[in-house]
């Protein structure tokens, strides 16, 4: 970093991040925090849109000038330009232009600069979520934006397709997909379109997922007689069989760290949250602080937290600390997902094969739809 | 460095990169590359030059996927022949399906259980003769949740629910080899409703026939 900036990046974090850094974790499993106010001044039509959008999904609410902290104001260019004011003492914390790309992905890298700056953490404007749509029939795996912008379909079986998986640091995806008559696993490139089954024993195959660091799948395969968990090679070579329960297992995610995996068990009669070594050994009741019916459960990048649907009539979801604790409600809805700065979360929410996905921000708890396309969505997965 | 040396060097560095990529290669697979068109990781700022720049004229990459021939994986040897062990063939291959004759054996679940109510029992030992009394046929039971479970929790206790089934028709004589089971969660419901008269009705597992084409 050259000095100019490691100085702009201190005094602003001096200046801005005890506003929101200092209960971070605190807060996430305790009361909501309030938004940052700040006023988005000059744009229109789609900029104002995405900035609008991202910024209120960050933790920000977007207000008049005289009740902001912070102020975004539009430049004279064709493209988009900023430059954010802290209202406080007037002081300029930046001011950029956005050549290139499309308006919306100007938009997109802009509001990234105004969290980095204020918040001192990397956006997410610009990462992408796959997820599975039911149109009436056919059930596809789709890939959009975080905001559900530019959806593409990426399967065409006119089958059912399920659970997509993002292979960390690659575009390209895991899945379930019934196009050979029953559920199967493959692994889709999404840059060239080369597909190849990856788990195709009789029986179940779902729920991959791939390692953090690229090396492994965790996966459900009952070929030994039960819904058990499985560890392989990234290539679906030499399975690894971790559980033996009699009754199924399921939704196997990774520690950031790759050496655990945590996932459903209702081996003692009731959904659980479980720990095992990614190597083998004993598996481990996570604690829930008695919170029962836990399911599809989602470890935060930074390794902290755990976030988990609870499936009691209702659909609910929870965050607890990932060594096990105290489980905390934070909203109506199924599946969550984190994105890669541990702080937002996809998710599900609606009934009757009705369902939309939603981006959560934990700490504020505020909740937005994405773009929906026609179809029931559900299963985010956030690249990350 | 003229230019000879420079060509020489090019071809050296082409047969090594030949040669180490064909030694990893597995048959029948499409490899899968270690990158893709662009700089970005997808969870980084792929509307900055990663592949999906432009959107909407890279969907026929998307679109058009090109399938590779499956392959086996294989079964580990010491595991297999136990009473629970899934067959490792294909039961379906060479054989059409009856969806009909068992239709009326359909198995029903109690919400969020996998074992077997004891008036079910009957219509597993009706599908248990006559696979036993025809030695041609072969089964898959294809086990179903209705909505109330989240999906992939649902995927795996519908399998169960298959397996709870197929561990019964065992149980009555019927060879492990016959049967297979199919896990469809809640993603293929008998009844399209939302209360309690349509989820008790997409609890079940449901008997197909697999039957060598001359014989249906």
């Amino acid at each position: 970093m050259k000095l100019p900036s490691l100085l702009q990046a201190m005094a602003i974090g001096a200046a801005v991040l005890p506003a929101l850094a200092a209960g971070f974790d605190a807060e996430i499993s305790g009361q909501a925090v309030k938004s940052i106010p700040i006023a988005v001044t000059g744009y229109t039509g789609e900029a104002a849109q995405v900035l609008k959008f991202d910024l209120e999904v960050l933790g920000f609410d977007v207000v008049p000038a005289a009740k902001a902290q912070f102020e975004l104001k539009a430049g004279a260019g064709s493209e988009v330009q900023g430059t954010l004011i802290d209202t406080g003492n007037q002081h300029p914390l930046f001011a950029r232009s956005y050549p290139g790309g499309s308006v919306r992905s100007q938009a997109h890298t802009l509001s990234d600069d105004v969290v980095k700056a204020v918040t001192g953490n990397a956006g997410i404007a610009r990462t992408k979520i796959a997820y599975k749509a039911d149109l009436g029939g056919a059930k596809e795996v789709y890939v959009s934006d975080y905001d559900g912008a530019n959806a593409f379909r990426a399967t065409e079986d006119r089958s059912i397709t399920a659970s997509p998986a993002w292979v960390p640091g690659r575009l390209a995806l895991l899945y379930t997909s019934y196009k050979g008559g029953k559920p199967d696993v493959y692994s889709h490139d999404l840059a060239t379109g080369a597909r190849s089954r990856v788990f195709g024993f009789n029986g179940l195959n779902t729920s991959a997922t791939v390692s953090p660091d690229g090396t492994r799948i965790a996966v459900i395969l009952s070929k030994a007689g039960s819904p058990d968990l499985w560890v392989s090679n990234i290539d679906g070579t030499n399975p690894r069989q971790l559980t033996t329960t009699k009754e199924s297992e399921s939704s196997p995610c990774w520690s950031p760290d790759s050496k655990t995996i945590c996932f459903v068990s209702n081996r003692d009669g009731k959904a659980a949250l479980y720990t095992i070594s990614a190597g083998g050994g004993e598996m481990r009741k996570l604690s829930t602080g008695g919170i029962l019916n836990c399911t599809e459960p989602d470890w935060s990048p930074d390794g902290k937290w755990i976030a988990f649907t609870r499936a009691a009539g209702e659909f609910t979801l929870y965050v607890v600390p990932a060594g096990g604790g105290d489980a905390t409600a934070i909203t109506a809805g199924e599946d969550p997902s984190w994105a890669r700065n541990s702080r937002t979360i996809v998710f599900t929410r609606g009934r009757d094969r009705a369902r939309r996905l939603s981006l959560l921000d934990v700490p504020t708890r505020r909740v937005k739809d994405v773009n929906r396309i026609s179809g029931s969505c559900s299963q985010p997965s956030w690249a990350r | 460095m003229n230019c000879l040396t420079k060509l020489g060097l090019i071809a050296l560095l082409a047969v090594v990169a030949i040669g180490s990529g064909c030694s990893k290669k597995p048959k029948n697979i499409t490899p899968i590359p270690n990158g893709y068109n662009g700089s970005a990781a997808p969870g980084s700022d792929l509307s900055q030059g990663g592949a999906l720049r432009g959107g909407p004229g890279n969907s026929g990459r998307f679109t058009q996927p090109t399938d590779t021939a499956p392959r086996e994986l294989g079964i580990d040897p010491s595991k297999a022949g136990g009473s629970n062990e899934l067959p490792s063939g294909n039961l379906r291959d060479g054989k059409i399906e009856d969806r009909e004759t068992f239709k009326a054996n359909t198995v029903y679940f109690e919400y969020d259980k996998s074992a077997i109510k004891s008036s079910e029992l009957a219509k597993i030992a009706a599908v248990a003769e006559h696979l036993k009394s025809h030695a041609e046929a072969s089964l898959a039971v294809e086990g179903h949740c209705d909505e109330r479970g989240t999906e992939e929790y649902n995927r795996s206790l519908s399998e169960r629910r298959a397996l709870s089934i197929r561990e019964r028709l065992v149980n009555l004589g019927v060879s492990a080899n016959r049967v297979t089971t199919e896990a469809f969660g809640e993603d293929k419901p008998a009844d399209l409703g939302h209360d309690e008269s349509a989820w008790s009705k997409n609890r079940r597992g449901e008997f197909i026939l697999l039957v060598p084409p001359s014989l249906k």
